[in-house]
């Protein structure tokens, strides 16, 4: 039963840097190139959550988590994405790119559960907010205060509930799409491995609307190109 | 004066500021835990519970900007204690600076500072180095954590002064710049990647700057609306029937 163990080092991961995400701190140990290498290395695996790291950071780069706006989880994308490929590939006796690829895009549209927890952690925060005010009422300001810390529970509910519905979702499409998608997937590994950071760039350079910003972006990618391979 | 207990008090619940976001009144309980032990000591009793209630009120900011408006609120409640003509109403300072100190917090920091460390992490990563997240741990957190530690004890200090010394640092300009950076960098990046993988598929590098094609159709069409996650699933769908 050594992949439930993994399952639960991930899922240990998961929480503190779900916390990272809103709660506490935010040294941005929650972003998917920190997140996943530290899900790998617990795992036993540093360079294949590097790699994923890598895969997710640029995609949801752009979308700032201002106000009341809550982007799509890729804390937990990259959390849960990094552990199915390590457990499940270990399981299947297929590791490496492939199923790293395979799995996060089975975890992308899931992560979106994670916009939906987030959503209730903040709800459930609202009610803390009543309650503190009912202890300033009763003249008992040093409870009131307390109810504060209350709302890293909701947070850490939030983080460990789309880490399972990814995990457990995970693990009940994996087996039935890997004998129809895992071979497709490794032929086309390098040009999805690319595709992923290019999408993010795409994404990025749009959100901007600047057209100064995107002349630069051109001229350093075909400065590098050439200098790299030559005119 | 506060003891510097006190303040440490205070500067190590800052980070906690989020801890109960909410969608009523944001950051408000956060403002109330976070400054608490300082009220404590100025007020007792009913003028204690008074000051709680005060900011209880509404708060929303860039949880790093928060160091310099709380720094300075704690300096109008004491001068407030010390029933100091003329001193600026707490919360009316608070509501009046929140809103541009959020828009300086989220222009530099979430907008310019995270994609720029970003993608120098991602460059390193490319070529091979694996202490990529620690660059991007330390690049980004150096002015996060000068935020919150010189923010506080500058708006302790300095009072309502501090807002000018803050606008000296021209956080928006130097969120372009980081902008700017971050395109050159991304540019670079996109280019030692695709080489990367056409030399891996044995093609022509001539082919390369086609990468860009994609790169401006994908940005258009994010622009229009079309969410990441359709556009990467559409694009893994498209190069599995074409490769896989």
């Amino acid at each position: 039963m050594a992949w439930s163990l993994d399952y639960l080092y991930a899922g240990l991961v998961s929480l503190l840097v779900g916390l990272d995400r809103t709660a506490v701190l935010q040294l941005l140990i929650s972003r998917p190139i920190v997140a996943a290498p530290l899900t790998g290395w617990v795992l036993g695996d540093f360079p294949l959550g590097l790699q994923a790291g890598t895969l997710l950071e640029l995609l949801w780069l752009g979308r700032l988590p201002v106000g009341a706006a809550i982007p799509p989880d890729d804390t937990q994308i990259a959390v849960g994405g990094t552990a199915l490929a390590l457990v499940m590939g270990a399981q299947a006796g297929a590791e490496g790119l492939p199923m790293l690829l395979l799995c996060l895009l089975v975890a992308l549209p899931l992560g979106k559960c994670g916009q939906i927890f987030d959503h209730l952690a903040r709800k459930g925060n609202g009610r803390l907010l009543i309650r503190a005010e009912q202890e300033l009422t009763w003249q008992r300001p040093a409870a009131a205060t307390r109810f504060h810390l209350l709302g890293l529970g909701f947070f850490a509910l939030a983080s460990l509930g789309t880490y399972l519905g990814i995990i457990l979702s995970g693990s009940l499409l994996l087996p039935w799409l890997a004998p129809y998608l895992l071979a497709k997937v490794g032929d086309a590994a390098p040009w999805l491995a690319l595709a992923f950071p290019l999408v993010g760039t795409a994404v990025f350079l749009g959100a901007l609307r600047n057209r100064r910003i995107l002349v630069l972006y051109l001229l350093a990618f075909l400065l590098v190109y050439f200098l790299r391979e030559g005119f | 004066m506060l003891p510097l207990r006190v303040r440490l008090r205070i500067l190590l619940r800052l980070p906690l500021l989020q801890a109960s976001w909410n969608y009523e009144r944001m950051q408000s309980l956060g403002v109330l835990y976070v400054l608490y032990p300082a009220l404590r000591f100025i007020y007792r009793d009913e003028d204690l519970v008074l000051a709680c209630r005060r900011h209880l009120e509404y708060f929303n900011s860039h949880p790093f900007m928060a160091g310099p408006i709380l720094g300075t609120t704690l300096a109008l409640e004491e001068e407030r204690s010390l029933h100091a003509e003329g001193s600026l109403d707490v919360g009316e300072f608070k509501g009046m600076i929140m809103a541009p100190f959020a828009a300086m917090g989220d222009a530099f920091f979430w907008g310019g500072l995270r994609p720029l460390s970003a993608a120098l992490a991602l460059l390193l990563a490319a070529a091979g180095f694996w202490w990529a997240p620690l660059a991007f741990l330390l690049l980004f957190n150096l002015p996060h954590g000068w935020a919150l530690i010189a923010g506080l004890h500058g708006g302790y200090r300095y009072g309502p002064g501090m807002i000018e010394r803050v606008q000296r640092y021209r956080l928006p300009d130097l969120a372009v710049r980081c902008k700017e950076g971050t395109a050159l960098l991304l540019g670079a990046l996109s280019a030692v990647l695709v080489a990367d993988t056409l030399r891996g598929a044995e093609a022509a590098t001539a082919w390369g700057p086609c990468a860009l094609l994609p790169v401006l159709l994908l940005g258009g069409l994010a622009r229009l609306g079309v969410s990441t996650l359709i556009l990467i699933l559409l694009m893994s769908a498209a190069l599995l029937v074409f490769f896989g």
